[in-house]
Order: structure tokens, then C-alpha cells, then sequence
């Protein structure tokens, strides 16, 4: 249900259209009282999940969208981002940089791996109404 | 919404040479910074400086990028500085590793000056 603790935003998918999002959530987190620190961590985060959405999830469709929405309830912001993939198809592993700098793995896996060590809490493939949803929880306290 | 392109000056300090990065550091920042690593070569530095604007936007596709530089900065046997970071992507940096291949300074000058000590 939408009131006046959530906002939407559907987006091309398309980089560079991540900055709406991020601009648009920074100001939302600012307003119901994040401290700057975990305002930088939800942009990155956002922006990693908008990305993702739109070089994985979306595989350069063009007619596909990003839909990126957000819930403040009980000191708990909530953060979904959608798109018209199918989602992780195993766990991704955090990335070795010691291997990757040696040319023994490909320079990959940084979005997600800094999207679960930024926000509390994320959740990879959920679906909802057809979609894959990235979903991303920060508390206001704690 | 196109990324406009980055514009890297590079600029030489005694043994050091400074690439002062314009811009946000994406996967479209590939090119250019190949390209100002490249040059910076040239001369065979065994100290590099990146800075990089502090209001810049980093994401994962950057610092891919960024630790592809890194990696060839390894090979050469160079000593590599950041400078011009925020507080929030000095912790970023840090989480992924790229300080173990780079030491983070506060300000170019400590940058400079640190580096200008190491032999």
C-alpha cells in the first residue's frame, strides 16, 4: 500500500539512471533521520542494486525497466529493486582481490559483495509479480 | 545519462607522478584511465599517485577497474598512493582490499611527502 513512508521509482534500465534513484533515496533516508555514514552506505548499495538490475537482470532490454521502491515503518527502512531477470542463479562468492590481482579470477562481484556488507540485511532472489526483487533492509538504530 | 568522460592530468613530483583523476570512476572509466596509467609508464615511475575528486561517485564497476591498475602496477613493482577520498569510500577501498596494495593517504601533500620518503 502506498502512503506517505514509501516512495517509487521506475526507471529505464539504462546506467546512469542508478544517480536518480540514489539522489532520490538519499534524500528519503535523510528525512526520516539517517545519519550521513549510513546515507553513503545506502547509496552505494542502491546504486549496486540498480546496476545489477539493469546489466544482469535486465540484459540491456531496452524496453525494460528498473523499479526501485522504498518503505520506512518502525525505525526500518526497506529497499527493493526490480527487474525482468531471473536472478541469482547460485551463491555468488566475495571476490579473492589477492586472486585477482595475480589474473587468477575476473575483477567480478563487488556490487553484490558490498551491498551485503553495507546494508543489514539483503535478500537475493524474491519474485513478485513476475519480477526479481533485491531486497535490502537498514535500521535506524542500531 | 551518459557518464562524461574522465579527465586525468598527469603531472610529475620529483619521482612521483600524479594522476589527479577528474570525475566518477565507473566501468566507462576503463579507457581513460588505461590510457593515463599508459603515459604514466613511460617514464618507468616506481611511485604513483591517484587522486580522485572526493565528491566523485565509485561503484563496483570502478574499482574493477581500478584494481585492474593495481594489478599492473604490481607487475611493474610500482608504490601506488590514493588521496581525494571521502570518509565512506576510504571504507569501501578498504573492504574490498585495495589497501593492500595501495596505502590511503588524508591529503596529496601527506601523499607526496610520504611517498617522496620511500626509497
Amino acid at each position: 500500500m502506498l502512503d506517505d513512508q514509501t516512495v517509487e521509482l521506475n526507471l529505464p534500465s539504462k546506467f546512469g539512471y542508478e544517480r536518480i534513484a540514489i539522489g532520490g533515496l538519499a534524500a528519503f533516508a535523510k528525512s526520516v533521520g539517517f545519519a550521513p555514514p549510513r546515507i553513503e552506505d545506502l547509496k552505494t548499495s542502491v546504486a549496486e542494486a540498480c546496476t545489477n538490475a539493469v546489466q544482469h537482470g535486465n540484459k540491456g532490454k531496452p524496453e525494460a525497466r528498473v523499479l526501485v521502491t522504498a518503505k520506512f515503518q518502525d525505525d526500518v527502512l526497506w529497499i527493493s529493486v526490480f527487474d525482468e531477470g531471473n536472478g541469482l542463479k547460485a551463491e555468488l562468492k566475495d571476490p579473492d582481490i589477492d586472486r585477482i590481482i595475480e589474473n587468477l579470477d575476473p575483477p567480478v562481484g563487488f556490487g553484490v559483495f558490498l551491498m551485503k556488507r553495507l546494508m543489514d540485511n539483503v535478500e537475493f532472489d524474491r519474485t513478485s509479480n513476475h519480477l526479481h526483487e533485491v531486497r535490502m533492509m537498514m535500521k535506524l538504530k542500531g | 545519462m551518459n557518464q562524461r568522460p574522465n579527465e586525468i592530468k598527469i603531472e610529475t613530483h620529483g619521482d612521483i607522478i600524479l594522476l589527479d583523476i577528474r570525475g566518477d570512476v565507473t566501468a566507462f572509466s576503463e579507457p581513460s584511465l588505461n590510457s593515463a596509467y599508459n603515459s604514466a609508464k613511460e617514464s618507468s615511475p616506481k611511485k604513483i599517485i591517484l587522486k580522485f575528486e572526493d565528491a566523485a561517485y565509485i561503484n563496483s564497476g570502478g574499482i574493477a577497474v581500478l584494481i585492474q591498475v593495481l594489478a599492473q602496477t604490481r607487475r611493474n613493482n610500482q608504490k601506488i598512493g590514493i588521496t581525494g577520498l571521502s570518509e565512506h569510500f576510504k571504507k569501501v577501498f578498504n573492504m574490498v582490499g585495495i589497501t593492500k596494495f595501495a596505502t590511503i593517504y588524508p591529503t596529496l601533500q601527506d601523499a607526496l611527502s610520504a611517498m617522496a620518503a620511500l626509497s
